[in-house]
Formats: structure tokens, sequence, C-alpha cells
């Protein structure tokens, strides 16, 4: 055990010189130089543990290691109190602030793996997150449904407003010009191209592009949370461009299903990711009680785990919609899935994590 | 104290660091330095080229070994998806592995920390590094299209905005970035430090200084002192040491022979004497920060 855990008898400071040193030559004695001998292998050993910590975690040291770093720490961080008030070596002092400043990190670091965070978040910390942003929620679905009353009421007035709303990357050979015939055949009902089509390119594709649009609806509620709201409102509007261009041909119903197989789980996700950046929107401008950076630095970190756990909504709506969806060619078995999963999903999101819900929350 | 050790830097190596102060929680105060703009750039590119480097090795893997298996659009998927997790994932996995530093920070020296000194949770992680998305590649892919599009003002409209956001870190006292306000964290630099042999010497010397000519220092000229001496041994550093230690003995009136290449000698032995006075005057309470301060004091001292 280090000398510092007794560090109120300090052992070195009673000997100390007298004037008379300049005529009898006696050898000097440093309290400083003291100080280092009686510690010195105690803040290498320590260097050498928190410098494995930082390279391979914690599993790289030894159960009496394990033991042995916070006493290590309590001793390094009692020599630097010391060492502020009597060192002038300033080799020593500078290493001694840095020693102690990576040690706190390493012994205050994060402990849990990756595996076993990413499961905590998975039971716990998600559907938690997602209830604690029930208004915001209720915020950015009434702007995608107000965006998709707009979208249909424009398209069923003039169907020439369809190409003004939808993007033409978007629309493909799909128009006011469209026969039932053609969106039957190519669109709702169209052949089964095969699994690896499906299921590993088209899903991917799918994934890919819904993650980067709802990753970028998250990050734009820093900037005051309108371009999110804008950017789920235009979703609707897409959506019931789309929702008119069938209805007036008579296939509302067949649509519904086509969308509802994989849209529950994908506009949930879009919803998810719309109501965390309007918290972070919130928060900016609404702080509350707390100073504004910190109110953003705690609900943000919330809110931007919905937004993380919205990637694997997404991931499961790229399956359904790449995969699912193109194998399933019932309107009815459409349904299905599309109740099933929503029903999974609501299920998810209102019971899982609640037992933790009135303990101390982090 | 640590403040003093600020000032030799200062004065050595033209450091001025904007620092903060951390409460651990056994109530020692100890000090970070925020990351310069410069460092943090750096670090960025870095980790931009290292991604791209792994895009680029993962290509010519899929090239070699499964393009010839798979059909062609299969390989490309499979690319796309890996280059994609690559893309998200990277910042934020080596950020929670490596206790808050991506290959490029590793190499610069910074880390990422909380700001309000407790852990560094996986959820401020992820949160400083979603907006990356809209802080980075937004602006970047938006930068590299800007001249082909055809709706001009509008796309830069929309850049300039981002770039405010973008350029954020300037505007603030801790460098914070949208990712960092989000997430609660900060970025410190934080290069390693070697414990290095003290230099003192205990034993008797062949020199020997009277306590009036050691009052004529303080702290301060005894650690640059320090610095001049621990510099790496050359032709370079003798000429300094033999520089300095004339300067010396002009100041405190030595009047014993010095040879040249002696002076590493006399200095480590005035280091040693001065150091040693120093500290006793500290045990009595009698702090000298530097010779400023060691003049003021001399016309009332009693010794």
């Amino acid at each position: 055990m280090s000398p510092d855990l007794q560090e109120r008898a300090p052992a070195g400071a009673a000997r100390h010189l007298g004037p008379a040193r300049a005529e009898g030559r006696p050898a000097l004695t440093l309290r400083s130089a003291e100080f280092r001998k009686g510690r010195e292998s105690a803040w290498r050993r320590l260097d050498d543990m928190v410098g494995r910590i930082e390279g391979r975690g914690f599993d790289s040291l030894s159960a009496e290691e394990v033991q042995e770093l916070p006493l290590l720490y309590r001793a390094a961080m009692s020599s630097l109190s010391v060492a502020r008030n009597i060192l002038l070596d300033r080799n020593l002092l500078l290493y001694l602030e840095n020693l102690c400043l990576r040690a706190y990190l390493a012994v205050y670091g994060p402990r849990l793996g990756l595996g076993r965070t990413f499961l905590r978040f998975l039971s716990h910390d998600f559907p938690r997150a997602v209830r604690a942003l029930r208004p915001h929620l209720l915020a950015v679905t009434v702007a995608l449904l107000a965006g998709t009353l707009a979208g249909y009421l424009l398209v069923h007035s003039d169907p020439h407003y369809f190409s003004l709303i939808v993007p033409e990357s978007l629309a493909g050979s799909r128009g006011p010009e469209s026969s039932a015939e053609d969106l039957i055949r190519t669109e709702l009902f169209a052949p089964w191209p095969g699994f690896v089509e499906t299921f590993v390119i088209f899903a991917n594709s799918l994934f890919r592009h819904n993650t980067l649009v709802g990753l970028l609806s998250f990050g734009l509620g820093f900037a005051l949370g309108l371009p999110t709201v804008l950017l789920v409102a235009y979703n609707g509007l897409i959506m019931g461009a789309f929702l008119a261009l069938h209805a007036e041909l008579g296939l509302a119903v067949d649509f519904l299903g086509w969308l509802s197989i994989h849209g529950v789980t994908e506009i949930l996700a879009v919803l998810l990711c719309g109501a965390a950046g309007l918290r972070v929107a919130e928060k900016i401008i609404f702080p509350g009680d707390l100073p504004r950076l910190d109110s953003l630095a705690l609900y943000g970190r919330r809110a931007a785990s919905v937004a993380a756990g919205a990637v694997i909504l997404f991931f499961i709506a790229g399956f359904l919609e790449g995969g699912f969806r193109p194998l399933i060619s019932q309107t009815a078995g459409r349904y299905a899935v599309a109740l099933v999963t929503a029903a999974a999903w609501l299920f998810y999101f209102t019971r899982l994590g609640r037992e933790a819900d009135h303990g101390a929350e982090r | 104290m640590a403040l003093s050790a600020d000032r030799v830097g200062a004065l050595l190596e033209g450091v001025q660091r904007r620092r903060r102060v951390l409460l651990s929680p056994e109530g020692v105060p100890l000090e970070i330095q925020v990351a310069g703009h410069g460092e943090r750039l750096g670090a960025l590119a870095l980790d931009l080229v290292f991604m791209l480097g792994a895009v680029v090795i993962l290509f010519l893997l899929l090239i070699f070994y499964l393009f010839a298996g798979v059909g062609g659009s299969v390989g490309r998927t499979l690319f796309l998806f890996l280059a994609f997790v690559i893309r998200v994932l990277y910042f934020a996995h080596f950020e929670l592995a490596w206790q808050g530093r991506t290959p490029g920070k590793k190499i610069c020296g910074l880390r990422v920390i909380n700001r309000q000194g407790g852990d560094l949770t996986p959820s401020a992680v992820i949160a400083r590094n979603l907006t990356r998305e809209v802080e980075v590649f937004l602006p970047l892919t938006l930068f590299l299209s800007l001249g082909a599009g055809e709706n001009g003002w509008q796309d830069w409209a929309l850049f300039g905005w981002l770039l405010m956001i973008a350029s954020l870190p300037l505007w603030n006292r801790d460098h914070l970035r949208a990712g960092d306000l989000i997430g609660g964290t900060q970025v410190i630099a934080m290069p390693r430090r070697v414990l290095l042999a003290d230099l003192s010497r205990e034993e008797a010397g062949r020199f020997t200084f009277t306590p009036e000519q050691l009052a004529l220092y303080g702290a301060f000229e005894l650690q640059v002192l320090e610095e001049f001496l621990r510099r790496p041994p050359g032709p370079e550093t003798d000429r300094l040491l033999d520089e300095v230690s004339r300067k010396i003995r002009r100041k405190i009136g030595w009047s014993g022979p010095v040879e040249t290449r002696e002076a590493r000698r006399f200095l480590t032995e005035f280091y040693s004497a001065e150091r040693a006075d120093l500290e006793r005057g500290q045990l009595f309470g009698k702090f000298r920060a530097d010779k400023k301060e060691a003049a003021d004091r001399r016309p009332g001292k009693k010794n």
C-alpha cells in the first residue's frame, strides 16, 4: 500500500536544511525527492494498468489488479493534491496531473461491453425513451396526417399535382396517366423476382435510404425543429398523393395493403426520428429549469437513443418491404402482416422496460 | 501549482491552452485542456481517410474473393451495405471501445469525455455521432454537388445554413459542436506524458551557494531551468546551458571559475540547491513565485 494513505504524517518533512549548510557542506535533503521515492513505483504500476485499460479495456487486468486499481487511483489522487502544494519539479507535476486525469477517466469510464449495452438498450432504454416522447410523437403524427390529407386532397382535385409533389425518382412510371392495369401489374402485384433480388438487394437499398432520411430528420431537430416537421409532413404529402392516385382507379384497398405491410414499421420509425428531433428542438428553445446546455445534454442523449433505435425499425421495415411484400401477393395476407407488426410494436413500446420506470433513471 | 507550470509552457513553447477544471468524486480538481480547432480538424480528416481506406479495402476484397462466386449485383449490395455500416458505426464503435477515442483522435492525442464529469455513456456517444450526418456528411456532399444542381440559390442557402451549424465549434469557448451539445460531451487534448528521472542531486557537490545567492530566484525560474536541463544533449544544448550559466553567475555574483564544459554540472547543482531552498521556504509558508517576488521581499528580509 502506498504511503499516501497515511499522508497526514509526512515522513520526510522533519529534516531540513540549516543555515550552517554553507560552511559544512552537508548533503542536501529534498523533501520532494523523498516524496517521489516512496511513491514512484505505485504511480508506474497505475500508469501501466491505465495504459492497458485504454488499449484493451478492463478485461486486460487480472483479478488482483482490478482490486488494486481503486487503491492505486486514490493514492495517486492524494499524491497529486500534495504535489500541487509542495512540488517544484515541473515534469513530475505535469506527469501526475496527466496520470490522474487518465486514471480518473479509466476508473469512471464505460464499463459495459457493446453486446450487453445493446441488449439492455433493447429491453429497457429504448421503449422507455420512446414513452417519454409521447407528446412529440403526437405532434409529428399530426404533421404526417396533415401532409397526407393535403396530398390526397390536392391530387384528388387535380391529378396534375401528382407530378409536382412526387419526385420523378420516386414516382417511376406511375402517374396520372397510369391505368389500373399498369399499377396492378407493375406495382401492387408485380411478379416475385426471386429471393436474392428481394431480400438482399432491394431490402438493403431501402434500408440505407430510409435510415439516412430518418437520421436527417433527427439531426435537423438541431435547426430548431421546423425542417423536421416539414420533412415528416412532406413524407405524408407523398403518401397522400399516391393514395389519391390509386383511389381514383378504385385500388385504394389494395394500395393500403401494399403500403401497410411495411409502412406500419417504417412510418413508425420516421415518426420516432421526427419526435426525437423535436425533443432536441424543444430543449433548445425551452430549456426549463436547467441551463440550456445541461438540459440539451440530458434530453438530447435520450432523444438520440430513440433515433438510434429507429434504425433497427428501418432495418426490419426494409425486409418487410423488399422481401415479404413481393412474396405475399394477396391483400388480405398483407393486412395480416401489418396487423401483427402493429400489435408487436404496440406491445413492445408500451409494456417493456416498465419495472425500471419507478427507479432511479440514468 | 499547475498554473505556474502554465507560465513555463507559455514562455518556452508559446502554448496558450484553454483550460477547464473537472472535479473528481474524490474532490480533487483535475485540469483538462480544450482541444484546439486544428487538432480536431486533423483528427476528423484522418478518420475520414481511414474510413475511405476501409471502404476501398472492402471493395478490393469483394472484387477478388466474392464476385467470382456470386452474382455481381449481390456483391454490389453487400459492398454498399458494409460501406453503410462503416459510415454509420465507425465513430460510435471506436469511441465506445477505445474510451472516447477514434483512430484519428488517438493519433492527435484527443479524447471525448463527459462534460459534467461523469462516465461517458453509450447513449452520449451515439448522440454525438448521429448528428455527424448533418454536420459533416451533408455539407460535404452538398458542397461537392454545388455547381451541378439546377436549383442554384436554394442549394447555396441550404449550404450556408448547414455551414453555420457545422461551424458551431468556432463560436463557443469549449469548442463544442452540435453533437457535443446534444450528447453532453466535450473533446479534450490529452497528450501522454512520460515521467523522467529527477534532476536534483542530494549528495554534496563541487559548488556551494549562499542563502543570499539562492534567494534571487523563484519557482518560475527554477522550472524554466529544469526545462533547459531536460533538453536532449548536444552542441546546441551545451551552448544554451553555457549561456544560461553565465547569466546566472552574473546575477548571483559568482566569483569562482566555471569552465564551459562544467556548465551542466554547475547548473544541476544550482538547480538542486535552489530547489531545496525554495522547498524549505514553502515549508515555512514563504512561497516565491518568481524573481520579481524575490526582489520585492529582499529589502525587508531578515536572514
